[in-house]
């Protein structure tokens, strides 16, 4: 019985720990004695366990066993493709790391961040395509909480690469910031487009036109609004004009543009001034949205704080307000003029979006700790913190200092990048994809997965040559081993001998190769005599094994023994008799395989030509009344006889040894 | 035309990819078989745009077929039909309709559990079809040979390898050859009723699995196996004690092989490492005019020269585990979960 979160009936935060979650289980039969162990992994199962050990027969028929797991977003089929997508761009990014140590490589990091957010703008849309054919409402809404979810996801992403990744000429970070505005928050972008596209005098009926020409105003696409604003019935008076003309002259900062940074002030100082001048003269008192306008592009604090409550969050405004105040901002300065939007006051609840808030002040006020901080709470079992921590650090901009000072941010990394791993190793599919990002951690990461690989289950051949694959390739030998070893002792406990000392021989394991031996002498001893019964087990395997069966002396034994059988059955039976009789004097057989190998003397005794030197006979009836428990009765006398007359036949002429 | 690769993620890990047929159109439809999942199923994709005139075409689920355990080998008995061996040790022919393809795929005949070590499953690896027949091998080391006309076992070799079959193929409609995961290979007629091999050799002395065994199209005792170790082994039949030549090629295990159908000069082999390449094999074989004028045919040794390699796929991080190509259109499978159509091959 598994059990997500969902079943549980109530959810509650404790005042004093707010990571403490509490769920009420659904059964009742734990109300006395309960215990808890962990399995593998995310797993635990509670289980009900009395301690007092009463005689009367205790009813148990109520008890059950309650397996608890996590409930894994990334589990689900469309993020899966997002979790092996990122794999392989996560991997080329740890390969692209390793060439940045000798070389710079900053595009190639601008590159991979990019397709880290195609990827999650390919999931969104695989996300709202499932959204919208889903019909039931409790899927459609986690469905649309997972958009949610992803989109803000990538809007970091985005401020992240900007701020940290981008290389951006001279710092000036305005045209980039801007640019993330327009493409994470196009509010008013349609309304514009239409009116645009009518493009006929009097827009002003349409109920959003200023709306729309303030939001462009703010998101600092003055060309559009000036566009907007020519289609107004009255855009020939005075008034209109005089805006247009001041947002035509408004001086736009490049690094490129030739001129000082000092110098640039100058301009943008009189440009602003003039339009100042312009506004205290009241010659826009008729028309108070431009005049609004006007106060806008002078960076007029109250002018942003009367427009604030058209947009849902600050960061709306954070384009505007750097563009009409300081547009010679660089990224290390965002700070200021964060703090600045953020404080404009708002007539919504401060709750909205609280976390995305969180976020982005903390990565303007370059406190990545904090970012980092912040996204663990996001609700994406840590693929988000993962991949941003590994590529900020892998770019080198990472520096995270604990409360001594040391630096922690190769451990903070390794450690999210482990932790996400293990989950990823839990799944059935994933375990490969979960030990690449293991295998990116040394030495931490190998051990960990030399751990948990040896859990993977393995029911078929096939995927324990995959498991052994991949534990090769990253060097762990002892899983190789005990995978070799877990599947020899399957085929063993299935009565297939050969198949379990080909497993043996693979994870060069000299017990199981022993063990499996002996199960292939006992599988032939139980098929009396040697004509006419069962072949010996695993003899295909043994002709060519070589030097592999030294790996245990059993092994060595049955070989030899195999040895026999060909020599036998290609009738030399000289050769066979010498090998058999080095066998039965060298005494390394086992105990209950003497009667075997004594009888299977018999039929070389019976031979047509003596086979046996009376040397070797005289082994043979030595071996034959020092095991006399072993062979007994009427095949003991039949063998003393063949004896007597192979020495009766040895004493006339003996065989010459070759 | 440039090779295009374009990847689809399909949230299963593909074992097995094979086009359909068509019959005077370009194929848009394919088979895949995943493994190594909770649930595992044969898949029925189409290519298509998402709209008009959009050149790029989108693989969408038409149908699922689910299996208990994992898809082991797909192969086609004719046209419509095809042979899916699972790793709970059975094997059922499917039919998939000729003109809808979005019904599901038709149950013909299953053998259930036909590869077993008595009550516990037991997987069956691999097989091929020739003609209606179906050669299967499993885990026990049985090869059992399939009437796909008749949903009949015609015949079965008991325990004829101590070790688990991994790779089998049919030579001709007597003769399979068949690889261990020890890399054993044995050749059987099938005719002869004691289970011993007519031929046997071994695919190279690192004792690692043969993976995979196709025939050369025009010269059918020319027979490549590949190794585990991601080596190529090319054997003449007509003198089979050790391989002609062994190739060292991919960096670990070759999972799948195949001759392009319309060229028989073209290799395509993948492998665990990732890696998806076509060989240009006509130096595997020579031919020669004797001096009566006769035409003979002949494996050279080691001649590693006219071996012309080439990369068709940037090296992917996971296993591909299949592959098959339709004139200039190949189709594969990976670990990563996700399918790979490369398109403009040049064959």
């Amino acid at each position: 019985m598994n059990i997500g979160p969902n079943v549980f009936s109530s959810a509650s935060r404790t005042t004093l720990e707010k990571n403490v979650k509490t769920f009420v289980l659904p059964d009742k039969c734990f109300e006395n004695r309960v215990a808890c162990t962990w399995r593998c992994g995310n797993k635990f199962t509670i289980y009900p366990r009395s301690q007092t050990v009463s005689k009367t027969p205790v009813d148990t028929t109520g008890d059950r066993i309650v397996n608890i797991c996590q409930d894994i977003l990334l589990f689900t089929p469309i993020l899966r493709k997002l979790v092996n997508e990122s794999n392989g761009t996560y991997l080329s990014l740890q390969k692209a790391a390793e060439t940045a140590k000798t070389s710079d490589n900053q595009v190639e990091f601008l590159k991979l961040s990019r397709q880290y957010r195609s990827i999650i703008r390919v999931c969104i849309e695989s996300l709202q395509e499932a959204a919208a054919k889903e019909s039931d409402g409790i899927e459609k809404n986690s469905l649309m909480s997972y958009i949610t979810i992803f989109y803000s996801i990538e809007c970091i992403w985005h401020l992240c690469e900007i701020l940290y990744v981008d290389s951006i000429p001279g710092d000036i970070v305005l045209p980039f910031l801007l640019e993330w505005i327009r493409f994470h928050f196009p509010c008013h972008e349609q309304v514009a487009a239409q009116v645009l596209e009518a493009c006929e005098q009097g827009s002003e009926d349409h109920p959003q036109y200023w709306d729309t020409v303030i939001g462009m105003i703010v998101q600092g696409r003055v060309d559009v609004a000036r566009a907007l604003l020519k289609l107004h019935s009255l855009a020939d008076i005075n008034e209109f004009k005089l805006v247009d003309n001041a947002l035509r002259t408004m001086p736009v900062y490049s690094v490129y543009g030739g001129i000082s940074t000092g110098e640039f002030t100058i301009t943008w100082k009189h440009w602003q001034a003039e339009c100042r001048s312009k506004l205290s003269g009241r010659s826009l008192a008729s028309q108070p949205k431009l005049e609004l306008i006007m106060r806008l592009i002078i960076g007029e604090y109250s002018a942003f704080e009367s427009i604030r409550d058209n947009y849902v969050s600050w960061f709306d405004l954070l384009g505007g307000w750097v563009l009409y105040t300081a547009p010679w901002t660089r990224r290390r300065e965002l700070g200021a003029a964060a703090a600045a939007c953020a404080a404009l006051r708002s007539a919504q609840p401060p709750a909205a979006r609280r976390l995305l808030d969180h976020l982005v002040r903390a990565l303007l006020d370059g406190d990545l700790h904090q970012v980092i901080h912040e996204i663990q709470q996001i609700s994406d079992n840590g693929w988000f913190a993962t991949h941003l921590t590994d590529i900020l650090y892998q770019c080198g901009k990472l520096k995270i200092f604990d409360k001594h000072q040391t630096n922690v941010t190769a451990r903070l990394r390794d450690s999210l990048v482990l932790e996400y791993g293990c989950l990823l190793m839990e799944h059935k599919s994933l375990w490969s994809v979960g030990l690449s990002y293991l295998a990116t951690c040394p030495p931490e990461g190998l051990r960990r997965a030399e751990l948990m690989l040896e859990r993977v289950p393995v029911h078929t051949n096939a995927k324990a040559l995959r498991v052994i694959a991949e534990a090769k390739k990253y060097g762990l030998s002892g899983v190789v081993q005990s995978v070799c070893r877990a599947a020899g002792a399957r085929r063993l406990a299935a009565g297939r001998a050969g198949a379990a000392l080909g497993w043996a021989l693979r994870g060069r394991c000299g017990r199981l190769c022993a063990r499996a031996a002996d199960a292939a002498l006992r599988g032939y001893c139980g098929y009396s005599g040697y004509s006419g019964g069962r072949p010996l087990p695993a003899r295909d395997l043994l002709l060519s094994a070589g030097p592999e069966l030294l790996r245990a002396d059993r092994l060595l034994f049955l070989g030899k023994y195999c040895d026999f059988h060909r020599l036998y059955k290609n009738r030399e039976f000289k050769k066979a008799a010498k090998l058999l009789v080095s066998l039965i004097t060298s005494k390394i057989a086992p105990e209950y395989f003497w009667e075997t190998l004594l009888l299977d003397t018999l039929p070389l005794l019976e031979s047509e030509e003596a086979v046996f030197s009376s040397s070797d006979t005289f082994e043979i009836m030595l071996c034959l009344e020092l095991r006399s428990k072993e062979l007994t009765g009427e095949k003991a006398d039949l063998l003393r006889l063949a004896l007597a007359r192979n020495l009766a036949r040895t004493c006339l002429e003996d065989v010459e040894d070759e | 035309m440039p090779l295009d690769v374009q990847g689809t993620f399909v949230s299963q890990k593909i074992n097995k990819v094979r086009w359909i047929p068509e019959e005077y159109v370009e194929t848009k439809c394919f088979f895949t078989g995943s493994w190594d999942d909770d649930v595992n199923s044969v898949k029925v994709w189409t290519l298509e745009s998402l709209h008009e005139d959009a050149e790029i075409d989108y693989p969408r689920v038409l149908s699922e077929y689910t299996v208990d355990g994992d898809v082991t080998q797909i192969k086609f008995v004719d046209k419509t039909k095809i042979a899916v061996s699972t790793s709970d040790g059975d094997v059922r022919m499917l039919e998939v309709s000729a003109y809808e393809k979005q019904t599901p795929l038709k149950d013909i005949y299953a053998w259930e559990k036909l590869h077993n070590y008595g009550a516990e499953q037991c997987s069956c690896t691999s097989l091929d079809t020739f003609e209606g027949d179906i050669a299967t091998i499993g885990e026990d080391g049985n090869l059992n040979i399939l009437n796909g006309r008749r949903g009949t076992i015609s015949r079965t070799l008991t325990a004829i390898d101590s070790c688990s079959l991994h790779a089998v193929c049919f030579i001709k409609h007597n003769e399979v050859i068949t690889g261990n995961i020890r890399g054993h290979m044995k050749i059987w007629d099938l005719r002869i009723t004691d289970n011993k091999p007519t031929a046997s050799f071994l695919l190279a002395g690192d004792e690692l699995a043969a993976t995979c065994i196709v025939y050369h199209p025009t010269q059918p005792h020319v027979i490549l196996a590949g190794s585990e170790s991601g080596s190529l082994a090319v054997w003449d039949l007509r003198m089979n004690s050790f391989p002609t030549s062994l190739l060292n090629a991919h960096s670990a295990g070759v999972t799948e092989m195949q001759f392009h159908p319309e060229n028989p000069n073209k290799l395509l082999t993948c492998s665990v490492s990732g890696e998806i390449w076509d060989w240009n094999v006509e130096g595997i074989t020579k031919t020669t005019k004797g001096p009566d004028n006769q035409v003979t045919t002949w494996v050279p040794l080691e001649n590693k020269n006219t071996m012309t390699v080439n990369s068709l796929m940037p090296t992917l991080h996971k296993p591909i585990n299949s592959l098959h190509c339709d004139k200039g259109r190949i189709l594969c499978g990976a670990d990563n979960e996700a399918v790979y159509v490369i398109k403009n091959y040049k064959y």
